[in-house]
């Protein structure tokens, strides 16, 4: 950059004030030449001023993200079976029944990234954001997010998102811009995932908005998953995380095994509808009815309570269940 | 002579403009030396004027909670000792062993759940409104509770402890404390000093969304519990809130986002960040006023 460094806005509206102070002095020969549009013309400066004034306020209207951020939440926990709280469709359930826990130990699998929102909720999910700025104006133009399961970019330049038939990725690709005190940003183009580590789908036709807001040490993303494809209704959950500058953040862990996995190659661990034999563990574990067990909009109301109440529970086979999660 | 006295008019014309745009410049860099200023006493600018009336976000009205997260832990009652998740100390795990429901009810302890560390997690619905024009009102269905959130002041010494506690309010994200302008880094602490000049100016409406959220400090708890089956806080618990509100982008619907911090010394390793999400709806038709129960969700 050196020397050559293309000036900030601020600094261009300093140069600006001077050039124009400068013609106060410089331009008295061409006194004649002022006319009626002339005058016009000139005083469309103060108006571009004034432009350059207004809008440069907007851009300091940020909130710093970056940094290390430990989170506060961590692994889902969820069993197979439990999709409480997931307003799944009739798709999405039948989708996630057939999953079988096996199918992360394929080889293609076991590397395989999660979705971005679900990356930052898997423990250890260690947040590092930083920007990224333009090399010329050095404006931010994307914030760049990092965690273990988690690496993507939000860009902040106004781009446009690519067609729909432009590669999806886990990543997804993430427009944002500040809402108030809050970046709010919109991904699309993700690839086919889970909204769960236990085979809540999520399809590539899924939207997320997430909104990031910084109270005080505090990080927290609100994230609103909608997917035509799986879910009757958008789908709000939210992550936290503590600043904290100490931390050890490596880079993408993960290495396929030379030697291979347990499951032979060719053979995908599924089920197939109504024959899965796990499905109602958990609801037996936790004491709740199976129905209520496999989530779905309305499960996600208080109301639901009274309809729970009329609802038959499997016997219990623990109460212990908790502490494999330890 | 014509000539000269356009002349002297343009030059004159040229002056003004140049002084007016000085003026404005110098307006912005003093407005936000004063925001600096005044961002050391948490953003008192508003002071003079009701924190009601300076609201940057409406949270009146009726809202339901939507139990999308941790919905095993809040939708039935856990089973004795399922503290997952929650940071408990050595201490708080063996008064969450000895939880007894039952006992809580013989001894008129019904409403341990319901205090106001936990009672944003019990499904229900608020009814938030002003009674007056520095208090902010929040009815809840479950376990038929009332906070008040006092705007301005501090917690009154010397009283005896609650359930909702002491609640003291403000608004927050509408003065320059929280806005930095890049280098990373921690937000910096008011009430620590330097908060003055350098960080430029308040916020204002960007993409339709006004800036600003309410942060709650309550203290002056009665001890509870975090979760209905007996997850402990003790008397010198306090807690800090964050209200804010905004628009689903999908379905058009809006949200009541609230992330609660509990820092307990005595039962909790470290804090504990919990987040609850509500649903506007139009009226109070479904309210469904309940008892404080040891024993049942909500």
């Amino acid at each position: 950059m050196g020397s050559h460094a293309v000036p900030g806005r601020r600094t261009a509206l300093i140069r600006f004030l001077l050039a124009a102070i400068g013609s106060r002095f410089y331009r008295e020969d061409e006194q004649m030449r002022f006319t009626k549009i002339d005058w016009k013309m000139k005083s469309l400066w103060f108006l571009l001023l004034l432009f350059l004034v207004l809008s440069s306020r907007s851009l300091w209207a940020q909130v710093d993200l970056t940094g290390e951020w430990s989170p506060r939440i961590y692994n889902d926990g969820r069993d197979v079976g439990d999709y409480t709280g997931i307003p799944l469709n009739e798709a999405g359930r039948l989708r996630a029944e057939s999953f079988h826990p096996e199918q992360f130990d394929l080889p293609e699998n076991i590397c395989r990234p999660h979705a971005f929102d679900i990356g930052l909720r898997v423990a250890p999910a260690q947040l590092y954001i930083s920007t990224e700025l333009d090399s010329a104006t050095q404006q931010i133009v994307a914030y760049h997010f990092h965690a273990y399961w988690s690496d993507f970019r939000v860009w902040l330049d106004g781009r446009p998102h690519p067609p729909e038939y432009a590669a999806h990725k886990f990543s997804g690709f993430s427009t944002g811009k500040w809402e108030g005190s809050a970046l709010v940003f919109t991904t699309d183009h993700l690839k086919e995932g889970f909204i769960t580590r236990v085979g809540a789908p999520l399809s590539p036709k899924a939207t997320v908005t997430t909104r990031v807001t910084r109270y005080g040490n505090y990080l927290t993303m609100v994230f609103m998953i909608d997917d035509p494809a799986y879910l009757a209704e958008p789908y709000i959950r939210e992550s936290s995380w503590v600043y904290d500058p100490q931390q050890i953040i490596p880079a993408f862990p993960c290495e396929p095994s030379p030697e291979g996995t347990i499951i032979p190659a060719g053979s995908v661990p599924s089920y197939l509808p109504g024959k899965n034999d796990i499905l109602t563990d958990f609801a037996k574990e936790y004491g709740i009815p199976p129905e209520a067990a496999l989530g779905g909009a309305e499960t996600t109301h208080p109301d639901y309570l009274k309809k729970m109440k009329t609802m038959k529970t499997l016997p219990r086979t623990t109460t212990k269940h908790f502490e494999r999660q330890g | 002579m014509k000539t000269y006295f356009r002349s002297a008019l343009v030059r004159v014309g040229r002056i003004f403009m140049f002084a007016a745009a000085l003026a404005l410049v110098l307006a912005g860099r003093l407005d936000a030396q004063g925001a600096g200023a005044r961002g050391q006493a948490n953003t008192q600018a508003p002071a003079t004027r009701a924190p009601r009336a300076v609201a940057p976000k409406d949270l009146t009205g009726y809202w339901e909670s939507i139990v999308t997260e941790y919905w095993r832990y809040r939708m039935i009652v856990p089973d004795k000792s399922d503290y997952v998740i929650v940071p408990l100390n050595a201490e708080g795990r063996k008064v969450a062993d000895a939880w007894d429901p039952a006992k809580d009810k013989a001894d008129g302890n019904e409403c341990k759940a319901y205090g106001a560390a936990a009672i944003m997690q019990v499904p229900g619905r608020l009814h938030i409104y002003w009674p007056d024009d520095s208090t902010l009102r929040i009815d809840m269905d479950s376990g038929t509770q009332t906070r008040l959130l006092h705007f301005g002041g501090s917690a009154p010494q010397g009283e005896a402890p609650t359930w909702q506690g002491y609640s003291v309010a403000s608004w927050e994200g509408i003065g320059p404390d929280s806005q930095r302008g890049g280098g990373g880094g921690p937000i910096r602490d008011a009430t620590i000093g330097g908060a003055a000049g350098a960080v430029g100016r308040a916020p204002r409406e960007v993409g339709g969304e006004v800036p600003g959220h309410l942060k709650v400090v309550t203290t002056q708890m009665r001890p509870g519990y975090l979760r209905k089956n007996g997850v402990p806080y003790s008397g010198q618990a306090t807690m800090e809130e964050y209200f804010d509100r905004f628009s689903d982008p999908y379905s058009g619907d809006t949200w009541l986002v609230v992330t609660t911090v509990v820092a307990d010394p005595q039962y909790l390793m470290e804090p504990s960040i919990t987040h609850a999400h509500f649903k506007k709806i139009p009226d109070g038709s479904g309210w469904d006023p309940t008892p404080c129960r040891a024993d049942e969700p909500r």
